[in-house]
């Protein structure tokens, strides 16, 4: 049992293997599911059994049959009666809330699960943890004054410094506002690439999602109904989301003119009026925002004109989607089928890209 | 519904208390432990020849049933164990003085299992637990402890002395084996089961038991209370006496 | 001060003795079925909480009795375990102990599980994925959070103990200087005539702990506060 739970991969990609069966009274978990990667997330409505799916891979609930591997080492088998205990399975978890223990300092939070990994398995350590997370000044301080993103990114580092095998967030930025969630994200992902953990990250937005993972499981009625890309996701909530598809830039800033920010995508300049001073910054762009033309137009109010390559048109849901390449950036215009057949636009075609400076929607 | 409630309660109220006063003539006696079951025996027959006379027996430590009276409980008779509450109530006029006398004498043994080797005062001091009336407010304790006392054996039985709140309870003790013996009364030694007189404790050491019988102020004014302690100097209540192992002289 | 005898100053001793002995030695059993009751499901747990229960709905003395029957030389522990073991429990000051820790028992449940049922569920699952086991948990998370519960319990048990009576008579008699703590004191004085200025005596001293007792409990509660 132990020897397992010393077994540190190299590598940060992760193996999962599920197939449980439970009854909560009315509600029923049955599923069948393998997935590989580093950043997996977890889609799906509330009461879809997210939350529930995880406690029982954490070890949290007990199926009530089924098999868990993860990485090669079975977990759980009902039938070979192998049930490895919650302490043993290294999966760290962090919840909605922060759930810091109140009796504890800061520090005293951050090193209960170090102090209870085996020697071999700390290569996390605090230090570097908490400059990654800036928490350093809180160190000493009790947990209950702290803000409400200080208390998360405490939580975080918590998990993280227990060096586990597996970090499960379950919805750990929808108690925060908008503006907290954008500030969070950063130090959410830099801890786990910094410290090479791959993660479920369970959530019912879209928009954290296509920021945090790469690959997504759609939870459906208390089972895994799919898997899929980012991108796939994205493209399917086009056809039943009435805002269609949209676009998710990270886009660096470069300068600012006047009441508009100049931002860096990929090497092109965009010009935003809804933009701010800080380095970095996450924008939405609906791709019904966005006009094609076939040729050059030359004077045009919109701020933003790109010079594009149709790569792909594809239909979800009676929308139409034209995939663009912009110097080596992706782009999706949603237009209707008839605009399509009377530009007789086509893959490989050349088209000019307009979008208003006024579209863009900045996240946090 | 509520009207007929408090009809309903009311009904009762009155049939309750009217009941109360129905009895011709009810007696309130508080006897000393010690003598319970001679005087259910005694007031029985009295009961028999008189009938409407009625008696409500308080049994318990002669103290604990003066310390009652004082505090106003309903007493016609008080049969004490020793002189020395029965004077109490007289200093306090609750008795009357003119109807007090003398009606039985006891004497106080030493009980305990048959197989201990204890046959005389100061043997006791090799048990571990004897039961003993707790002397503020027990006769027999008292009566116990003096003879202690006397004997020079007392600090050697300090931590060893269970206190019971009547000698009956002392009696219990010794005989449901929780105490090693106890000091009790030849009469009471009589209705063991499991243990047996040891021996008698010297006479010499303690004053004599004497049962003193007196009607309280209350009961002085009462046809029947007096009738009935005359009845306890009678021949026939004497022999009532001597059969459960009371002296009579 | 009231012209206390020797004897009453025993009481006094023996009061607070067994009071802190039953106590002390409740507090690990209560514990562990304060935990069980909050924290595991099993068969016959509403039979294991009525058990616990049960002494704070019976008369003393029927726990004083029923005690004497288990314990003494013809009960079933009594003859199974005491006996062969040669100890000797009935009108000792370990059955005051035994009576005193029976009848307080379920005040120091209680008090503990309320304590224990306050904390969040969350705690107990962050604290084991972060690597403790369940001994570990209730060591660092569990009874360090029901602290509150744990010292009102204590204290409620201690003020129950210092009042004990109906049972301890029955089990443990009233033996001065061994076992007759105060309430059996008081009752001897109330029982006899010209008692009272002694019975009142001690009443004020049983008081005066039990008013001392109460005012630790309160401060102990704001100090708790006050760390948060």
């Amino acid at each position: 049992m132990s020897g397992w739970a010393g077994a540190w991969q190299g590598a940060t990609d992760m193996d999962l293997r599920v197939s449980v069966q439970k009854r909560f009274g009315t509600f029923t978990i049955d599923t069948n599911f393998n997935v590989e990667g580093e950043r997996i997330g977890l889609f799906g409505p509330s009461g879809s059994g997210k939350s529930t799916l995880v406690g029982l891979i954490a070890g949290l609930y007990h199926p009530d049959s089924g098999a868990v591997f993860l990485d090669d080492a079975e977990i759980f088998n009902s039938e070979k009666r192998v049930n490895v205990p919650v302490e043993h399975r290294r999966i760290g978890m962090v919840f909605q809330r922060p759930h810091l223990f109140p009796h504890l300092s800061v520090r005293g939070n951050l090193l209960y699960g170090y102090r209870r990994c085996e020697h071999k398995d700390r290569k996390i350590k605090l230090d570097s943890l908490v400059e990654v997370l800036q928490i350093g000044h809180l160190l000493h301080r009790g947990v209950r004054n702290l803000s409400g993103g200080e208390k998360q990114r405490v939580a975080i580092g918590r998990a993280v410094l227990s060096n586990p095998r597996l970090l499960v967030m379950d919805e750990p930025l929808s108690a925060l506002d908008d503006s907290l969630k954008f500030q969070i994200i950063p130090f959410l992902k830099g801890a786990c690439e910094t410290f090479n953990i791959p993660y479920l990250f369970i959530s019912h937005s879209l928009t954290e999602m296509r920021i945090m993972t790469d690959k997504v499981l759609r939870v459906v009625e208390g089972r895994v109904a799919s898997q899929m890309s980012l991108e796939q996701l994205a493209r399917a909530y086009m056809g039943e989301s009435k805002a269609g598809y949209i676009n998710l830039l990270k886009l660096r800033s470069l300068d600012r003119l006047g009441n508009l920010y100049v931002y860096d995508w990929g090497g092109q300049r965009l010009f935003i009026s809804g933009g701010s001073d800080l380095p970095e910054a996450f924008f939405e762009l609906p791709s019904t925002d966005i006009i094609l033309f076939k040729r050059h137009p030359e004077a045009i109010s919109a701020r933003n004109l790109l010079q594009c390559r149709v790569t792909d048109i594809f239909e979800t849901g009676h929308r139409l989607g034209v995939e663009l390449e912009c110097s080596g950036q992706r782009l999706v215009a949603e237009v209707v089928r008839q605009a399509v057949e009377e530009l007789g636009i086509t893959k490989e075609n050349e088209v000019y890209a307009a979008i208003k400076a006024t579209a863009f929607r900045r996240l946090g | 519904m509520k009207k007929i409630t408090i009809k309903l309660f009311l009904c009762v109220f009155f049939f309750v208390l009217l009941t109360g006063s129905a009895i011709s003539a009810e007696l309130n006696l508080s006897v000393a432990a010690s003598m319970r079951d001679a005087v259910t025996e005694l007031s029985d027959n009295f009961a028999k020849k008189n009938p409407g006379v009625s008696f409500q027996k308080n049994f318990g430590s002669s103290g604990a049933l003066a310390k009652q009276i004082e505090s106003g409980a309903p007493c016609d008779i008080f049969l004490s164990a020793n002189l020395k509450w029965m004077d109490y109530l007289k200093e306090k006029k609750l008795v009357d003085a003119r109807y007090t006398t003398t009606f039985a004498y006891n004497e106080v043994v030493f009980v305990g299992k048959p197989e201990l080797k204890i046959s005389k005062l100061q043997d006791v001091v090799k048990l571990e637990k004897i039961a003993i009336g707790s002397p503020k407010s027990v006769p027999a304790g008292d009566y116990a402890e003096k003879a202690i006392k006397k004997a020079g054996i007392d600090k050697q039985l300090e931590n060893k002395l269970v206190m019971a709140k009547d000698v009956r309870e002392c009696l219990m003790y010794a005989d449901r084996g929780e105490v090693d013996g106890a000091f009790v009364y030849k009469t009471d030694a009589l209705l063991a089961k499991n243990v047996k007189t040891l021996f008698t404790v010297p006479q010499d050491l303690y004053p004599r038991v004497t049962y003193p019988a007196g009607l309280t102020a209350d009961g002085s004014k009462k046809n029947e209370a007096v009738a009935f302690y005359k009845y306890l100097q009678s021949d026939e209540a004497k022999k009532i006496l001597v059969k459960h192992g009371f002296a009579v002289k | 001060m009231f012209g206390f005898t020797h004897t009453d100053y025993l009481a006094m001793l023996l009061s607070v003795r067994v009071a802190v002995v039953a106590t002390l030695l409740s507090l690990p059993f209560g514990f562990a079925v304060a935990y069980l009751m909050t924290y595991r499901k099993f068969r016959g747990k509403v039979i294991l909480d009525v058990i616990v229960n049960l002494p704070l709905t019976l008369p003393p003395v029927v726990i004083g009795y029923l005690l004497l029957l288990l314990l003494g030389q013809q009960g079933f522990i009594g003859k199974m375990v005491l006996q062969p073991l040669g100890i000797k429990l009935i009108f000792t000051w370990k059955a005051a102990v035994v009576a005193t820790a029976v009848v307080g028992f379920p005040l120091m449940v209680r008090s503990i599980r309320t304590g224990m049922e306050t904390i969040d569920v969350r705690l107990i699952q962050a604290s084991r994925t972060l690597g403790a086991g369940w001994f570990d948990t209730i060591a660092t998370v569990i009874a360090p959070l029901a602290m509150r519960g744990i010292i009102a319990g204590s204290v409620l048990m201690f003020a129950r103990g210092l009042g004990e009576f109906g049972a301890t008579i029955i089990v443990a008699g009233n033996i001065p200087g061994v076992t007759q703590t105060i309430p059996l004191a008081i009752y001897d004085y109330v029982n006899t005539p010209r008692g009272d200025a002694m019975a009142l005596s001690l009443c004020v001293v049983s008081i005066s702990i039990s008013v001392a007792m109460l005012i630790f409990h309160e401060w102990l509660g704001r100090r708790m506060a006050r760390s948060d």
